[in-house]
């Protein structure tokens, strides 16, 4: 199995004015996948089409080797799920919300579960509509370790959290992708977080996936250019220009992707010249491509 | 899987099963009591039998109510996260529904056995003029089966989304307009009156809730 996640072809509608289309996304085996893309861009939904929680108009899904929906069960008892928001029942404590799952779960690790408890430090007799949202956090982060999961699925897991919170999680969950060698496929817009730990990433707008490719590539690959005496039309450069900008004068600024070194000899071809490479933290990477994508301007 | 289900569905019911339970239990002994005279002379077989007659409507009133609650007791933890945690759970979508239902069923055994325990000992208790009997197994039976149709019917409603909900609603607002509109132009349809005979006369399918529910009688 070289792929965790498997998505070919999705289509889903809901509604009238949101739609996946078209869909295509794998997630490597082993890998710590970052799912990027603003509010509303079709995350959350994706997440919920490849677990099984809703049911596509079209196109193939499969999860660890399993197809999904037919074998959701199956797949389910091997993910670790951190939803959006924590769907758990109010009224039941942190100790009985913890013998709820792991009764539904054959992996279920209880000296890993009490560990993180103290580690946490979630008060057992407490009911979980009464936790704060830091705690509700790091009781879902447990929930989802303490199954011993081949993959977790985290949608959006410290979004509200205050950075010692997000700290602990976050360990918690590093920890155990090295000690289990886990996939994980974590969405979240806070892109400076995801900078730091993802291998893959994935950006995703308007129910479309924009871009998947190695954290390297990604970071490397996307720059900015200052270029003087540029040609206004281009011939087929080798990398993906996303947006030209007048600067002064003669002098362009470019926005390129899968951008290397060696490429300064394509300007060199064109009569142009490279004045500056500027490097585009993931953030500024993301926003870029996010501009691009939805007014293209080159 | 059963057992957790159970104590967090208990979680949800427990007041709605201790104050049915305590219902159940007290009407059968309220139903008697209700013919007892203040000299403590023998009970009179046409009081006792109006007494338990007219208590005996609250035995279906109470059967569908512990139905109806319960049944909304039930869904209250999936409805509030929207089903996302029941969803995301390695368990088919019918085994959990099933563990749910089975759990609320179990959970109304507790007033059905309540309310056998009340009807043997009222009618143990009271001494039953000549030409009468007391039928507590037949009450209690007829109350268990009540109970759990009502249970099973708000369990079917209340497991939908608010769209089943609109169209029960819609499909019960039709009937009613239909028969409206019947009456303002004069034309003799009586679609209320042919669906309740359909439905809460034998064999209809509610038609447990009505008749009589006689602990006493002839």
């Amino acid at each position: 199995m070289s792929n965790a996640i498997e998505i070919h072809q999705l289509h889903y509608r809901a509604g009238r004015t949101f739609e996946i289309k078209d869909l295509d996304l794998s997630v490597p085996a082993g890998a710590i996948y970052g799912f990027l893309g603003p509010n509303g861009s079709g995350k959350t939904t994706t997440i919920r089409l490849a677990l099984g929680l809703l049911r596509p108009l079209a196109g193939r899904i499969t999860v660890l080797g399993d197809t999904i929906p037919e074998n959701a069960p199956h797949v389910l008892a091997r993910v670790g799920f951190v939803p959006e928001q924590p769907h758990l029942d109010p009224v039941l404590t942190v100790r009985e919300t913890l013998r709820f799952q792991a009764a539904f779960y054959p992996a279920w690790d209880w000296p890993w579960a009490e560990r993180l408890l103290r580690q946490f430090e979630l008060q057992e007799q407490q009911p979980f509509g009464r936790l704060s949202k830091g705690q509700k956090g790091k009781l879902m982060m447990l929930l989802a370790l303490a199954q011993r999961p081949e993959l977790l699925v985290l949608d959006e897991p410290t979004d509200g959290l205050d950075p010692v919170v997000r700290r602990d999680v976050l360990s918690a969950l590093l920890d155990y992708v090295s000690q289990r060698r886990a996939t994980v496929f974590i969405s979240s817009h806070l892109v400076h977080e995801l900078e730091r730990f993802c291998d893959w990433i994935g950006v995703m707008d308007n129910g479309r996936l924009i871009t998947a490719v190695p954290m390297e590539r990604f970071k490397n690959g996307v720059k900015r250019l200052r270029i003087s005496d540029a040609p206004p039309t281009p011939d087929s450069p080798p990398f993906v220009l996303l947006a030209r900008e007048p600067a002064n004068g003669t002098t362009e600024t470019w926005l390129v992707r899968d951008w290397e070194p060696q490429m300064t000899r394509y300007f060199e071809s064109i009569g142009a010249v490279v004045n500056d490479v500027i490097d585009l933290d993931l953030e500024e990477g993301f926003v870029e491509l996010l501009r691009t994508f939805r007014s293209p301007r080159s | 899987m059963f057992r957790v289900m159970l104590y967090s569905q208990w979680k949800w019911c427990r007041l709605i099963v201790v104050l049915g339970s305590v219902a159940g239990f007290a009407l059968p002994l309220v139903s008697v009591q209700g013919a007892a005279r203040a000299d403590s002379s023998p009970l009179q077989a046409g009081e006792l039998l109006q007494a338990v007659q007219s208590w005996g409507t609250l035995y279906p009133v109470l059967a569908a109510a512990l139905g109806l609650l319960v049944a909304i007791a039930t869904w209250a933890p999936d409805h509030r996260g929207r089903h996302v945690h029941a969803l995301s759970l390695p368990v088919p979508r019918w085994r959990y529904v099933l563990l749910r239902f089975s759990a609320g069923a179990v959970l109304l055994a507790a007033p059905i056995l309540a309310l056998s325990a009340g009807a043997v000992l009222a009618t143990w208790s009271a001494t039953i003029p000549a030409g009468l009997q007391g039928y507590p197994v037949a009450l209690a039976i007829r109350f268990a089966l009540a109970v759990l149709l009502a249970y099973a019917v708000f369990f079917a409603v209340s497991a939908g989304t608010a769209r089943t909900a609109g169209i029960i609603l819609a499909v019960i607002g039709s009937v009613i307009l239909v028969q409206v509109v019947a009456s303002v132009a004069n034309v003799d349809f009586d679609l209320l009156g042919k669906l309740q005979v359909a439905v809460l006369n034998w064999p209809g399918p509610l038609a447990i809730f009505t008749g009589r529910w006689m602990l006493i009688d002839v």
